[in-house]
């Protein structure tokens, strides 16, 4: 062709390609690459039979229309429009297409063929990167990619300064205080057979042997911790920071791949890093002498949580603080009590149901709380824990921890009881799935202990696991989830809502992650386990045949994005109520994304409720 | 059935499937709508292939010898600078002859681009005569008049007609757009009528 005239340059095609992700995110060469490689057809129900029955292989964009890809057994795979691609598994794989069209409502298709696709994947990273993670249905990784890295995100080893300092277990104590005083650390880690056992800290000498005048001849052993907490020497800062805030401990060991001790981490290592802020308050929240002086303290959490959630990749590690601060709060406030009315007259301990339970918390999150004691408790030492419970409640208020509007709070003579009283409510929901039992289960399913005697929430669990696996307890269960629907419509559009003040959004709280967090639970609960958090109840439920691993990582992607995207729009608030977005603020790839999570998230639906429901809908 | 006709049915080219046959699509800016008086300002064209528009082979060429535009940038929104950027209309003629050898002409409203074509044509002395006419206009008016009594001259115009086939608006507007808004046209119109596969040129002129 003769080279005169000007560059032929289709500026329509051109602007439409430009707004579809990848090619919002690529050199605009690309879209140029691409308009001008591409082939244009129409597509009605008449040749849509000749559609992908070509010899070439074609990478296919929607421009206009709605057409369905069905595969060999008639399913709908799923439903395309504008900005859609479909045949890219194909140029992939090089596999012949099997899935066919069907059009719902005729429209343009731009085609390139495979010899433009696997050009622009050579040439563009990202152009690859996501057509091999559409083929994989993993479009929500991409959220966790790896980028720069905040402290948080750094190795521990990075922040380890000196070489592990070990005992054997026959060492006497005082061994043990001279070998902390010449090494100048306040920890020492007891080793069997280069294996950890234990670990004995400067507290422990206090406590375990001078206020208990204990022999100092004595081995190291009757003192250590033992089976104590640690963490991999890979592992990140992060991990560390959330091991200690989960269980108040200031020593982590370190070890390597082989468990070897390599030395300990500590909570003034922490405190060293710059913005370690949650390490210095929660240590505070712990010594505060006063109900006092902790609302003070809490009026700082806000304004932590906001510098805080700037500076982690992983955003719904601050779900994690948030309820860790709580945690550190009510264990605070219950030894305050203790101190001002005298101990309790029998063992007790503090659990935390829904949000705080799954370390989900936001600052809009209400409290869920309540006490377990002894069974043999005396009718007259109830008052006690009542007035505990109510103290605690409102002191929680007063630190800015919202009352529950449902009640669930210690202060409520029905969120306290014997660990027999507990298991007879649970019992009582679970034979008779009424509506309300059914919110029940939500809330109080998701429990997790907070201090106090860990062996009445562990004889508590104990008890729960006893109680038959009820079928019809289960076919409830997912049909109450199956009537909670994912904003999606017909043909794959967002369902917004509408507020007040005619801004549409889209809820990814009640409408998404609840869900997902419904889902997780009931399968949790159907394979025994006790976690709490979601991505535990995922990581935990890949031991157990309930779940296939592709639908572990799907709900797994889907929770984590939907949750930074939830995180992310409380921090940017747009005048909409929390939790809520307006999907037009949303990347083309964030749209993608959110689509093909609410989607992976109505077929967990579907699947729970032919698994749990079979026959009773 | 085939066999019962003469070699020359055969190949005429009325007969031939529209899937088998090549097409230009045209569409060009005039200073006015008299081919006596008037100009081309510029030239644009899409090929389709076995039913489908090959956007690489796309040609958009403007008219650097226009003598007059007078008021019709108006229309086309080409002024002198964009002229100046221009090829000679010998050299836009020259090769859409080329284009137009053995394939189909489209137009929306063909009558009045080919007569302007044809002038051209004649006063270079180029013979190239397209093997069929296609006109996006007329195809749209029988079928509406199927379907209605009478036809408002509005609801011909490229615009309306693509709305109804859900085709999208085009923001930019230059014999280019019109060109491969035309094109997009005959592909919805062509598959509208049935089976593509076996749609015949015939159905179309």
């Amino acid at each position: 062709m003769t080279q005169t005239g000007m560059t032929v340059e289709h500026q329509d095609v051109l602007n439409f390609v430009l707004k579809q992700s990848p090619f919002n995110e690529l050199p605009i060469a690309s879209a140029h690459y691409f308009v001008n490689h591409a082939e244009v057809i129409y597509l009605t129900v008449h040749n849509q039979a000749d559609a992908l029955q070509d010899e070439e292989k074609y990478l296919y964009l929607v421009r206009t229309g709605i057409f369905d890809l069905v595969d060999t057994t008639g399913e709908v795979v799923t439903r395309l429009s504008a900005g859609d691609y479909f045949g890219y598994p194909s140029l992939l794989t090089g596999e012949e297409i099997k899935n066919r069209l069907e059009v719902q409502s005729p429209g343009l298709i731009l085609l390139l063929p495979q010899a433009g696709f696997d050009f622009l994947r050579h040439e563009y990273k990202v152009f690859e990167q996501h057509f091999v993670r559409a083929h994989k249905k993993r479009l929500l990784s991409s959220h966790y990619q790896e980028r720069g890295k905040g402290w948080s995100e750094r190795k521990i080893s990075k922040l380890m300064t000196k070489s592990a300092v070990v005992l054997e277990p026959t060492a006497s104590i005082v061994e043990a205080a001279k070998v902390m005083q010449s090494e100048g650390v306040s920890s020492v880690m007891i080793t069997e057979g280069g294996q950890l056992h234990g670990v004995v800290t400067d507290r422990d000498l206090r406590n375990r042997v001078l206020a208990s005048e204990l022999d100092p001849a004595m081995p190291v052993s009757s003192i250590m911790t033992p089976e104590p907490k640690f963490i991999f020497e890979n592992n990140r800062v992060f991990s560390a920071l959330h091991l200690m805030l989960k269980h108040n401990i200031h020593h982590l060991p370190v070890l390597n791949e082989e468990r070897v001790p390599l030395g300990m981490v500590t909570s003034t290592d922490l405190l060293r890093l710059q913005n370690s802020d949650p390490v210095q308050l929660i240590g505070q929240l712990y010594k505060a002498s006063s109900a006092q002086e902790l609302k003070l303290l809490a009026k700082e959490i806000p304004v932590l949580l906001r510098s805080f959630s700037n500076t982690v990749e992983d955003i719904s590690f601050v779900g994690t603080l948030l309820s860790g601060l709580t945690d550190a709060l009510m264990s605070r406030l219950t030894e305050l009590f203790v101190k001002q009315h005298g101990d309790a007259p029998c063992s007790f301990c503090w659990i935390c149901f829904g949000s705080q339970a799954r370390e989900e918390q936001t600052l809009d999150s209400d409290q869920d709380n309540g006490l377990i004691f002894a069974n043999d408790i005396k009718p007259a030492e109830r008052a006690y824990f009542a007035s505990l419970g109510t103290f605690v409640t409102r002191h929680l208020v007063e630190c800015g921890i919202r009352a529950c509007p449902g009640n669930i709070m210690a202060s409520n003579e029905q969120c306290r009881g014997t660990v027999r009283e507990w298991t007879a409510r649970f019992e009582k929901w679970m034979t008779a799935p009424t509506p309300q039992a059914m919110l029940n289960c939500k809330i109080f399913f998701d429990r997790r202990f907070i201090c106090g005697d860990q062996s009445l929430y562990q004889s508590l669990n104990s008890q729960l696991g006893e109680i038959s696996q009820q079928e019809l307890f289960f076919a409830a269960m997912a049909t109450d989830i199956s009537t909670n629907s994912v904003p999606i419509g017909l043909f794959q559009q967002f369902k917004l809502q509408r507020g007040k003040d005619k801004h549409k959004y889209l809820d990814l709280k009640t409408r998404g992650i609840a869900i997902v967090n419904d889902l997780v639970r009931i399968y949790a609960l159907k394979s025994g386990i006790t976690k709490a958090n979601t991505q535990a109840r995922l990581k935990a439920l890949e031991a157990h045949t309930q779940l296939s691993q592709s639908d572990i990582y799907n709900l797994q992607d889907c929770w984590r994005f939907l949750t930074q995207l939830r995180l992310r729009s409380q921090i940017e608030q747009h005048q909409l109520p929390s939790n809520c977005i307006n999907p037009e603020s949303l990347s083309s790839l964030e749209r993608h994304q959110l689509k093909e999570a609410f989607h992976l998230i109505k077929q967990a639906q579907q699947a729970c409720v032919f698994k749990f429901a079979r026959g009773s809908l | 059935m085939r066999w019962k006709f003469p070699w020359f049915f055969k190949h005429g080219a009325a007969r031939e499937l529209w899937l088998d046959s090549e097409l230009v699509v045209l569409d060009l800016e005039l200073t006015g709508l008299d081919p006596t008086q008037h100009e081309i300002v510029s030239a644009a064209w899409v090929i389709i292939r076995r039913g489908r528009i090959v956007l690489a082979e796309s040609r958009y060429l403007i008219n650097r010898s226009v003598k007059s535009l007078a008021q019709s940038p108006v229309y086309h929104g080409i002024d002198d600078a964009q002229l100046a950027k221009g090829v000679d209309i010998k050299v836009i003629m020259r090769e859409f002859a080329e284009a137009l050898e053995g394939r189909v002409l489209v137009c929306h409203h063909t009558a009045l681009d080919w007569a302007f074509i044809k002038k051209s044509f004649a006063a270079l002395g180029i013979a190239t005569r397209p093997n069929q006419m296609i006109d996006t206009l007329k195809i749209e008016k029988s079928r509406l008049l199927r379907q209605h009594q009478q036809v408002i001259q509005d609801q011909l115009r490229l615009p309306a007609c693509r709305e109804r086939y859900g085709l999208p608006d085009y923001q930019n507007h230059n014999a280019l757009s019109d060109a491969l808004a035309t094109a997009e046209l005959l592909l919805a119109q062509v598959n509208h009528l049935g089976s593509e596969k076996h749609v015949k040129l015939s159905a179309l002129v």
